[in-house]
């Protein structure tokens, strides 16, 4: 027995060993792969959040590299997780050369937490295309080209809806509860968590005089939610929905697109990218867009969703690459009827025409066009803060018909608080 | 020394899976605890703050933590004894002389072949659509209502889910010991007259201690472990009724970018289950009777 015991603890010693001295060997390796050989040619890697243009990214990808010989490898998107694959890549030197970087850059956004990875794009000739105020900026630096332009509010029926009747609380509330005679739910919102609480919370955080800095108080812990005027109105429009509409937890994004697809809305709190959700449906009426009446506001949320950005850690020749095939993305002619036609974007880029959009689409163009606008605050917000923090007040004040509009700030002040780490 | 001749064949087998053991289990490991003496968000080019033992004190005051801990509790006691239980039950109803009893256990041990993830997702199926259904047809709306909207009942129904996936499980293992019990102390017992019931808690139960042993150490490590279900069937909702232990982790290290945080209660996740599972096995083993 015993000489057995001591080989196992010597065969542990030397695996020990040698994997402590491999793994030592593998850090100093290469940060990804090809190091500048100039003999291999470059190889450059995306990775993106948006999983409605995935697939057509891959064709894009193969159509520039039947043109150019340049090889372009599209990762599969991981929908909600993107975030988090996101770091842990970067964190092991397996990061893309692009990716999608969400807007915002307070401290603790994600843009801001990742902001060591990104590369300062302020020199790139497509830069000068991006539509005013729309650039992803860190210390005065460009480091992200917007995909597009987005936005939401009360997407309605217009056979059942005249948005004249929804220009405050009152009228909000009545339009509830007429529709709630009519056999109509009034307002539909879904289960996921943006639809729950994180788009529809942004009216009250947009109308603050100077939204960003109301952010960064709130983190910092100088300001409450359930302190400030207009979060008390938009409590009471909260407990007003969860009077008179049914239970959005029992709804999914998918049955709540169905549901006012097939009369039983009236109105969701949705945005211009649900359209092509429609498509399915044979739709007996015309739909619009309309402002969240808060206080009387009379402006659609309007933001960027999404930036383009470039991996500073990848080689010199990959960063050249990455550049030429965004500059190609924005200026040539294939890639611009991608982006608007088969991406179904808003272009945020001054050089590329929009064409045939959507209803709810040209709505949202007219609106930023004419500036009519309130921003996506919750761009800002600490990462993770709605998925991680917000959504489980929401199900809670959803479940508990005697929790008090007062009490459902309280509760999303301390939620607010565990989330961005006070 | 007849193994001298041998250790070029063991080592052989054990070097390839002892060195992919440290590199994928022991190396994280030891770097795990090495991190949570840190305050770090996992970004490698921002700082590690030095924090001592402070992660490990905040754990104390993290509410949402301990209500965690305190669920993963709950539902680890009740899994447990759900699961050894059906499974006992089904090992002794397939070794009885009915015709069907092949089928049977084929049908008992499918579940456990079926990854967590998705029968997550087909319970989440059942509870929500399939429960409004049963509803409306029975009119029993106080059983049948959408379980996975109150936190409690979120809870049962992920034991009811892992009892599902486990129960087949644990039946093999009782199976094999059952079918290992000599035939004469059966027979010998029948003679004197025992009825069934004392056969089972006098003689199988006493005999069966190390399936025992194996089982409730298994059942006990999955259910503190479980993330699998909880993430497909409630996703830790509503209002985190249903977070257990590794999704609070995981929310904390990836949603609140705490990775030294997050790493000190996995620290203390991993001492709290290794005791718990040692104890339970010492006991067991104690008990288990030398033929």
């Amino acid at each position: 027995m015993k000489p057995r015991k001591k080989h196992f603890i010597w065969m542990i010693v030397v695996c020990l060993s040698l994997s402590i001295v491999l793994a030592g060997c593998g850090t100093k390796g290469s940060s990804d792969g090809n190091s500048s050989k100039s003999s291999e040619p470059v190889k450059i890697t995306i990775f993106q959040s948006k999983v409605e243009i995935s697939k057509q990214l891959e064709q894009l990808a193969k159509i520039y590299t039947k043109q150019t010989g340049v090889q372009v490898d599209v990762w599969g998107t991981t929908g909600d997780s993107y975030a988090q694959q996101l770091q842990t890549k970067l964190a092991s030197n397996q990061g893309p050369t692009i990716m999608s970087i969400s807007p915002g850059t307070l401290p603790g956004s994600e843009a801001d937490k990742l902001k060591s990875y990104l590369y300062d794009m302020s020199d790139q000739s497509y830069v000068k295309d991006i539509a005013p105020n729309m650039a992803l900026k860190i210390n005065g630096k460009v480091v992200g080209v917007p995909y597009d332009v987005e936005g939401f509010g009360l997407v309605y029926n217009k056979s059942l809806i005249d948005p004249k009747d929804v220009t405050d609380y009152d009228s909000f509330v009545n339009t509830l509860k007429q529709m709630k005679a009519k056999g109509i739910n009034g307002l539909g919102l879904s289960q996921e968590a943006y639809f729950l609480i994180g788009h529809i919370i942004n009216t009250p955080f947009a109308m603050q005089s100077n939204p960003q800095q109301f952010i960064q108080q709130l983190n910092e812990g100088k300001v409450t939610m359930s302190g400030n005027k207009t979060f008390q109105d938009f409590a009471k429009f909260m407990v007003a929905i969860r009077q008179y509409t049914s239970n959005p937890l029992k709804v999914t994004y998918d049955k709540e697109i169905g549901d006012f697809a097939n009369g039983k809305d009236a109105m969701i709190h949705q945005g211009n990218w649900a359209y092509p959700m429609f498509s399915s449906y044979k739709l007996k009426f015309q739909m619009g867009m309309m402002p969240f009446p808060l206080d009387g506001n009379n402006k659609l949320a309007v933001g960027v969703s999404n930036n383009w950005a470039i991996n500073k850690n990848a080689s010199p020749a990959q960063i050249k690459a990455a550049n030429d095939f965004l500059n190609w993305m924005f200026t040539s002619k294939t890639g611009q009827d991608y982006i608007v036609n088969k991406f179904k974007f808003i272009p945020a880029m001054t050089n590329i025409k929009a064409s045939k959009l959507d209803p709810l689409s040209q709505q949202v163009l007219d609106a930023s066009r004419s500036g009519q606008t309130i921003p996506w605050a919750f761009n800002d917000f600490p990462s993770n803060m709605v998925v991680n923090n917000l959504v489980q007040v929401a199900q809670q004040f959803f479940l508990t018909p005697s929790m008090t509009g007062q009490q459902f700030l309280k509760a999303l002040d301390q939620a607010w608080q565990s989330g961005s780490g006070q | 020394m007849r193994n001298r001749k041998h250790i070029g064949v063991n080592l052989l087998f054990t070097v390839p899976l002892l060195f992919i053991f440290t590199t994928v289990v022991i190396i994280p490991f030891i770097s795990g605890i090495y991190y949570s003496f840190f305050k770090w968000d996992g970004i490698p080019a921002d700082p590690k703050v030095f924090v001592g033992l402070g992660n490990f004190a905040k754990t104390v005051s993290d509410t949402r933590f301990l209500t965690s801990a305190w669920h993963t509790v709950e539902f680890t006691i009740m899994a447990v004894i759900l699961v050894n239980l059906f499974g006992l039950i089904f090992a002794l109803i397939v070794t009885t002389k009915f015709p069907t009893v092949k089928a049977t256990r084929t049908m008992l041990f499918m579940p456990n072949l079926i990854g967590g993830l998705i029968l997550g997702y087909i319970w989440k199926f059942i509870f929500t659509d399939g429960f409004q259904i049963l509803s409306d047809m029975t009119g029993l709306h106080h059983v049948f209502f959408d379980w996975l909207l109150k936190p409690q009942f979120g809870l049962y129904a992920m034991v009811i889910v892992f009892a599902w996936q486990m129960a087949g499980y644990t039946m093999i293992i009782y199976l094999a010991g059952i079918q290992a019990l000599p035939n004469e102390i059966l027979e010998a017992s029948k003679v004197d007259g025992a009825n069934s019931w004392q056969r089972l808690t006098k003689i199988i139960c006493p005999l069966l201690m190390p399936s025992f042993t194996i089982c409730l150490f298994l059942t006990l490590a999955n259910a503190f472990n479980i993330y699998d279900i909880n993430l497909s069937l409630t996703n830790g909702g509503p209002v985190n009724g249903t977070e257990l232990f590794s999704m609070n982790i995981y929310n904390e290290i990836f949603g609140n970018s705490n990775y030294g945080y997050g790493q000190a209660k996995a620290v203390i996740f991993f001492i709290i289950v290794a005791v718990i599972t040692l104890t339970q096995v010492s006991i067991t083993k104690k008990r288990e009777v030398e033929m």
